[in-house]
């Protein structure tokens, strides 16, 4: 039998929006008869007398500090699907209503022992995005939100007890159809009560079928088909800050409900990322972009976060941020980062390169490799640290007996001036010894004809020079110790 | 109160102190245990600290057996220095730790470290964008307990900074080097152990100015 569990989020409008401070009082306004009118309001506000349904101007006049915004339909939307993807985790047909979740939990009751198990886990777990405080089970979608909506906490098992449950709903909830509901109030119904216990054909003939049509969709006595949401192909989700932030280490704070929806849909499929991609919109300069590339795949928001922060020290506002996305593109099976039992030193180890990479820059932590080539600038290359484990070593590449090379090297030649033909560095260059001669490199066309010689200054470093056999000019390429 | 002075042998101080109540010979042996007294001449280590042979043999006697573990070393030079370490390098090498260089003044040559026998995979190099950055990553690398030894040329540090250096050090059970100007040869040091190397034609002159548990003072050719 279909069970649908109606989740509703009557603060869903005002969640949208980022307070820096929750005490700030806040609301958000629809247009009503061509008038702005408050929507919804949090708590600070309600306590400066301020209602839903009062006109703009009256809740500005009672508090002129208020923060204001339009009811942001795309936002909430988006919100909602990021609940869906942690709802996921509890039944894989959802859908929406207006600030509703729908889910059909018939079917996966059973896997996790029956539905009251599945509900009890549903309302305490940690990981949903916001609070699940409205909820109510019902044998139809259509009552299972209805009554989330107006009776929370109800649960309806069987068809039948849905007509008592429904009963004293006021008639207006049936329908958004003003004719029709016109025409049912204009027979002296007022309530989902009063047109059920009229005989059906009487219903029919005096109000038309469609009445029949909506309450019997309502019973579950006719199929109420609705679209099942899909989860997305990828993450990409944006949060409007009521507050601008103009210090991009305070920018940890919100991103905390972003980095939090993308684990909740990372959970639902049990999969983690490796790269995300922020986005800060200002007002005026163009937007501000930060790629958060991390070592190993991770779902933790806590790990994400402190990334994030470390991310963020880098990060130079042009102005401040009005709006933040995140975006994922790509992701992976989580079970695969955890399958590394041989390696545990591994991931302190990974946290600490990770922790030096993300303050100082991919490019700012290194590895050394070396390289079969004979020119010394080619000997030897970068590489990332962190698949050292797995490495071959890279020692094989050196001949065993590479004596006589230098143990600094410039990470480029260096020109040398010459004075009466003699290289010069800090002094006239005394060439003590022939070191070696390379000519190589003809392939790949950055051919070298070089004789290297080893070379002291007057300061007593010994360095390692090469005369260039084409042009006659000198380079310092390593020092020696 | 008990007040210390320098005593020439500690046995001495029985001598100097006969009357030392119990309690007060109590506690200097567990100065001496805890290794927080310092001995001058040429006591052997008296902390049971571990150390790592230099590789040098003059060196690890005139050091206290060979570089101190989970502490803090000052090279003072004018360039050369990190000859002085290769042989540790090499043995620490083959742990699976790392060896870390933070800001070092060149790149140190792959091929001249395969030679000393140093594997270079293990070898890492960091580079701070300023001093800030750079200390930031040296306490770090010192702290984390993934490196068996930290590499620093810092342009210039604290007192205090020294001192958080060197209980990350501790901590990280990590040999860490702070290579800095012979400049600074009359300034104090946190440093468990100060060098004030130079070449010496071929060779290298060593100037051992503080050590652990010992006077420095000795100066040696390598």
């Amino acid at each position: 039998m279909m069970q649908w569990l109606g989740l509703y989020f009557p603060d869903l409008p005002l969640d949208v929006f980022w307070s820096g401070e929750t005490d700030t009082p806040l609301a958000v306004t629809r247009r009503r008869k061509g008038r702005d009118i408050i929507d919804r309001c949090n708590v600070s506000a309600r306590q400066q007398g301020i209602r839903p349904g009062m006109p703009l101007n009256a809740a500005l006049a009672l508090y002129p500090g208020l923060h204001l915004h339009e009811r942001d339909a795309k936002g909430e939307q988006q919100r909602l699907e990021a609940i869906a993807a942690w709802a996921w985790n509890y039944s894989s047909r959802i859908s929406f209503d207006p600030l509703l979740l729908l889910l059909e939990v018939g079917g996966s009751a059973k896997l996790f022992g029956g539905i009251d198990i599945l509900l009890e886990r549903l309302c305490t777990d940690t990981r949903a995005p916001v609070a699940v405080e409205y909820h109510a089970l019902a044998p139809s979608p259509g009552a299972a939100a209805l009554l989330a909506r107006l009776r929370p906490g109800c649960r309806v098992g069987a068809t039948r007890e849905l007509r008592e449950a429904l009963g004293d709903i006021p008639l207006a909830q049936l329908t958004r159809d003003a004719r029709l509901l016109n025409l049912m109030q204009g027979i002296g119904l007022s309530s989902l009560g009063d047109a059920l216990d009229l005989p059906r054909p009487e219903l029919a003939r005096r109000v038309g079928q469609e009445a029949l049509r909506l309450l019997d969709r309502l019973l579950g006595r006719a199929p109420d088909p609705r679209p099942l949401w899909q989860p997305p192909a990828r993450f990409h989700q944006s949060l409007l800050l009521l507050a601008e932030i103009g210090q991009a280490p305070a920018l940890q704070f919100p991103a905390r409900c972003l980095v939090e929806a993308l684990c909740a849909f990372l959970h639902s499929r049990d999969a983690a990322v490796q790269q995300l991609h922020w986005r800060f919109l200002h007002r005026d300069a163009p937007p501000s972009q930060l790629d958060q590339g991390m070592l190993t795949p991770s779902n933790q928001a806590g790990h994400l976060l402190e990334l994030f922060r470390q991310h963020l020290e880098n990060l130079q506002l042009p102005e401040a941020v009005v709006e933040m996305e995140l975006r994922v593109d790509a992701w992976q099976a989580a079970d695969k980062i955890h399958g590394d039992l041989f390696a545990p030193a591994r991931h302190e180890d990974q946290g600490f390169l990770e922790r030096l990479r993300a303050r100082l820059g991919e490019d700012s932590v290194r590895g050394l490799q070396g390289r079969p080539d004979h020119r010394p600038e080619k000997r030897w290359r970068y590489r990332d640290p962190l698949p050292a484990r797995e490495d071959t070593p890279c020692r094989e590449v050196f001949s065993p007996g590479e004596t006589g090379v230098p143990l600094w090297l410039l990470p480029r030649p260096r020109r040398l001036r010459q004075r009466n033909g003699q290289p010069w560095h800090e002094g006239c260059l005394q060439l003590r010894a022939f070191s070696r001669r390379i000519e190589t490199g003809w392939w790949d066309g950055e051919d070298v004809a070089r004789d290297y010689y080893r070379a002291r200054n007057p300061a007593g470093q010994e360095l390692w020079v090469y005369r260039d056999r084409r042009s006659g000019h000198w380079y310092l390429q390593g020092v020696f110790e | 109160m008990l007040q210390l002075f320098y005593i020439g042998s500690l046995s001495d101080a029985w001598v100097i102190f006969p009357k030392m109540s119990a309690e007060a010979k109590k506690s200097i042996d567990n100065l001496l245990l805890q290794g927080l007294l310092w001995r001058g001449g040429s006591a052997p280590a008296l902390t049971g600290r571990p150390v790592l042979p230099s590789g040098f043999a003059s060196l690890d006697e005139s050091i206290g057996g060979g570089w101190p573990r989970g502490a803090l070393v000052e090279l003072l030079s004018e360039g050369p220095g990190l000859s002085l370490l290769l042989p540790a390098l090499a043995a620490m090498s083959r742990e699976a730790r790392w060896l870390a260089w933070v800001n070092a003044p060149w790149l140190p040559y792959a091929p001249a470290l395969a030679a000393r026998g140093v594997d270079v995979s293990r070898v890492l190099l960091i580079r701070g964008r300023d001093g800030r950055q750079s200390l930031w990553a040296a306490e770090q690398a010192l702290r984390s307990g993934n490196c068996a030894a930290v590499m620093f040329w810092p342009q210039h540090i604290s007192t205090a900074r020294a001192r958080r250096l060197q209980l990350a050090a501790e901590e990280g059970d990590c040999l860490g080097v702070l290579f800095r100007s012979r400049k600074l040869v009359r300034q104090s040091s946190m440093a468990a152990l100060r060098l004030e190397v130079q070449p010496s034609g071929e060779k290298l002159e060593v100037h051992v100015l503080k050590r652990p548990a010992g006077w420095g003072g000795r100066r040696l050719l390598l």
